[in-house]
């Protein structure tokens, strides 16, 4: 049997992935597999996959889909039970609670996590004794700090209109003790949520953070840090390996810490990553191919791999305390309080339809152009829109 | 001769018929069918299609989302037309004196309109970037972040698209100046007319059907904007530089919302036919005055 994997690149050397497929191969004779690579960035991935789904296409059959697009895929049809081959409580037991939570609904599992990513706190140890542990710390330490060196700024994050936006607002609302998804349905119209987005605007309005963290993205906020222009950075732990790449003028003085949050628990990281899903209409002899693929892709033989290679953080507890990771990676392993910490946002069926309407809103509020509660009361009506609307 | 001249008549529409199919396939077709997902609600994830009347047009008309970006669309292209004319005709004079390095000259000037839109928006938010950006490093006074509120933002796409198509509007009234006959100017000058004079009654009037048709080809584009603003500033801060093409790509592609997309892109459609239907109107009385 032929089967298709379709997959977002790698950054990095392409030998280790290919070898990762070529052994694939050497253990399952008469399975022919076709890679074909999907673009990188996430919105354009996913309007081919809803075009080529919806569409029937029958030549893909392992799916590699973003951490939100799972209950979507799974509520349209286009993605196989895998609970057979992946019991639920297998992957509970396996993998870390947000990465299981993302892929299992109604107690069945529909994908299997790839690879995770989370939101964390990066801050400057020669410039804070510590990292905060609340928000009200974060802002007495940057003060502090800006206080003594005119010019810093205080706290980046990623204030453009983008999904990145959507995950940084989610992290101020968890961090004020709030939750996003209430029965199935997204709420937004919540006083935590008010009290996360109200702070977010503040730190722009008191000047805590520039102005320039309203249209920035990940990479903005990473050159500026990078640069030893801030105290703080709210960024993915891709940009642990460029802080400390030789040249860096801030090699060595880069701390990492869980976000802070109101009351001092460290605070909940949006998750990101990519799980292996299979088409639904993949046909039994392929099907089987495939969820052998999904296994192999997963293993933790794999997931060493993509961590040692590709810097990708594993979804399996267990690896984090591998001694070869912990030799190859030491960054990587040391990310497990933050990880295990990890929440997804708010996994409905809904999340990427609505994600656009977010955006737009969350964007309105940073900048000051609608208050908080204005622009969270008009998030909220579209979300009920399209919530009330489909059956 | 009356049946000659029907016979001709038939041969006429013989001919005309593959070009007339080839229309209705390409244009008509496509623009009936997306009339038709206007009445429809269409959300491809929950497999939903069904006929919902003028349901999407009525949302239309309390939607302010969409209101904000058709009168956003409007402004584009008023500002943004008006400033490449008034950018485009002295570039054009000077294009049009005789010289040495004519040549080397309007090749350099049409450098900007050569560039794919999408690599010179690029090209532009590094230059607006507010820590490395070479306009916030020129910029006097206090740094302004341009693609961090809807205000500057906008006017930073207006700009792009400004400096982008400044070179075709300069290129249609080179054209058009190309065509004035010297010997008009000659007399003029031999009556003993000022420099100025003879721009402001002769050259000018005489430009008028090349202005026209400058406006009218640059306003239909720019109403349709879509690659400036979305790689510029994908329709954010707060969806304050949303353009019509913009909000329908949002709603169909990125929601998912096909039957109320295709209502603002019909609606886009429109306003478009609607401009264009009234330019070509007044560039048909102007050629007429010119006559």
């Amino acid at each position: 049997v032929r089967i298709v994997l379709k997959y977002g690149p790698l950054w990095g050397p392409p030998a280790p992935f290919r070898d990762l497929l070529a052994s694939f191969e050497r253990a399952n004779p008469g399975v022919e597999l076709v890679a074909e690579a999907m673009p990188n960035a996430s919105d354009l991935a996913h309007q081919l996959y809803v075009t080529a789904l919806e569409g029937g296409a029958a030549d893909l059959d392992v799916l590699v889909i973003d951490v939100i697009w799972t209950p979507e895929f799974a509520r349209a049809g286009w993605i196989a039970d895998l609970s057979e081959a992946f019991p639920p409580e297998r992957l509970r037991e396996e993998m870390l609670p947000g990465a299981a939570q993302a892929v299992i609904l109604g107690g069945r599992t529909f994908a299997v996590p790839w690879y995770v990513d989370v939101g964390l706190l990066y801050w400057r140890k020669d410039l804070v004794a510590r990292a905060p542990r609340t928000y009200d710390e974060l802002t007495a330490f940057a003060r502090g700090a800006m206080a003594r060196r005119p010019g810093l700024g205080g706290f980046l994050w990623q204030g453009r209109q983008y999904e990145g936006l959507n995950c940084n607002v989610f992290e101020a609302i968890w961090g004020h003790g709030g939750e996003t998804l209430v029965d199935g349905r997204l709420a937004l119209d919540t006083p935590s949520a008010r009290a996360g987005l109200r702070w977010l605007r503040e730190l722009v309005a008191t000047g805590l953070s520039p102005p320039s963290v309203t249209s920035a993205a990940e990479e903005d906020s990473r050159r500026r840090f990078q640069q030893g222009d801030a105290v703080f950075m709210r960024n993915w732990p891709y940009a642990l390996a460029e802080l400390e790449a030789p040249g860096s003028p801030v090699r060595g003085r880069v701390g990492i810490a869980p976000l802070p949050s109101v009351d001092g628990s460290p605070g909940p990281g949006a998750l990101g990553g990519w799980q292996l899903a299979v088409s639904a209409r993949s046909p039994p002899a392929r099907r089987a191919a495939a969820e052998r693929l999904v296994g192999h892709l997963s293993s933790p033989e794999a997931a060493l791999m993509l961590a040692l290679a590709y810097a990708r953080n594993p979804a399996r507890s267990a690896l984090y305390s591998d001694p070869r990771l912990q030799a190859g990676a030491p960054r990587i392993a040391a990310l497990l309080p933050i990880v295990q910490g990890a929440r997804p946002r708010p996994v409905s069926p809904y999340y990427q339809l609505a994600a656009d309407a977010l955006q737009g809103e969350f964007s309105a509020a940073v900048t000051g152009i609608r208050t908080p509660e204005d622009a969270l009361r008009r998030a909220q009506r579209q979300v009920d829109r399209l919530e009330g609307a489909a059956p | 001769v009356n049946e000659a001249g029907r016979a001709e008549a038939r041969t006429a529409r013989r001919l005309v018929a593959p070009a007339a199919l080839l229309l209705g396939l390409v244009a008509l077709y496509p623009a009936a069918a997306g009339l038709g997902m206007s009445l429809q609600r269409i959300v491809l994830v929950f497999h939903e299609r069904r006929f919902v009347g003028l349901a999407n047009w009525r949302e239309l008309l309390v939607d302010d989302r969409f209101q904000a970006a058709l009168g956003r669309t409007a402004y584009f292209t008023v500002v943004a037309v008006a400033a490449e004319l008034a950018l485009a005709l002295p570039l054009a004079l000077v294009l049009d004196r005789p010289g040495r390095g004519r040549g080397a000259l309007r090749a350099a000037a049409l450098l900007p309109w050569a560039i794919p839109t999408a690599v010179s928006a690029k090209l532009w938010a590094w230059l607006l970037e507010p820590g490395f950006g070479v306009v916030a490093r020129l910029w006097p006074g206090t740094p302004v972040n341009w693609l961090g509120a809807p205000g500057p933002a906008l006017h930073a796409a207006i700009a792009l698209d400004v400096w982008k198509t400044t070179p075709f509007v300069a290129l249609v009234l080179l054209a058009g100046l190309q065509s004035i006959p010297a010997e008009v100017q000659a007399a003029a000058e031999m009556d003993g007319a000022s420099r100025p004079r003879i721009f402001f009654t002769v050259t000018l009037p005489l430009l008028r059907p090349a202005v026209l048709l400058a406006v009218l080809f640059r306003a239909i584009d720019a109403f349709r904007v879509f690659d400036a603003v979305y790689v510029l500033t994908a329709g954010g801060p707060a969806h304050g530089t949303e353009t019509l093409s913009v909000y329908a790509y949002n709603t169909l592609v990125r929601a998912g919302d096909f039957g109320y997309g295709a209502t603002v892109s019909a609606a886009t459609f429109l306003c478009v036919a609607a401009l264009g239907a009234m330019l070509v109107a007044v560039v048909g009385r102007g050629a007429e005055d010119a006559e």
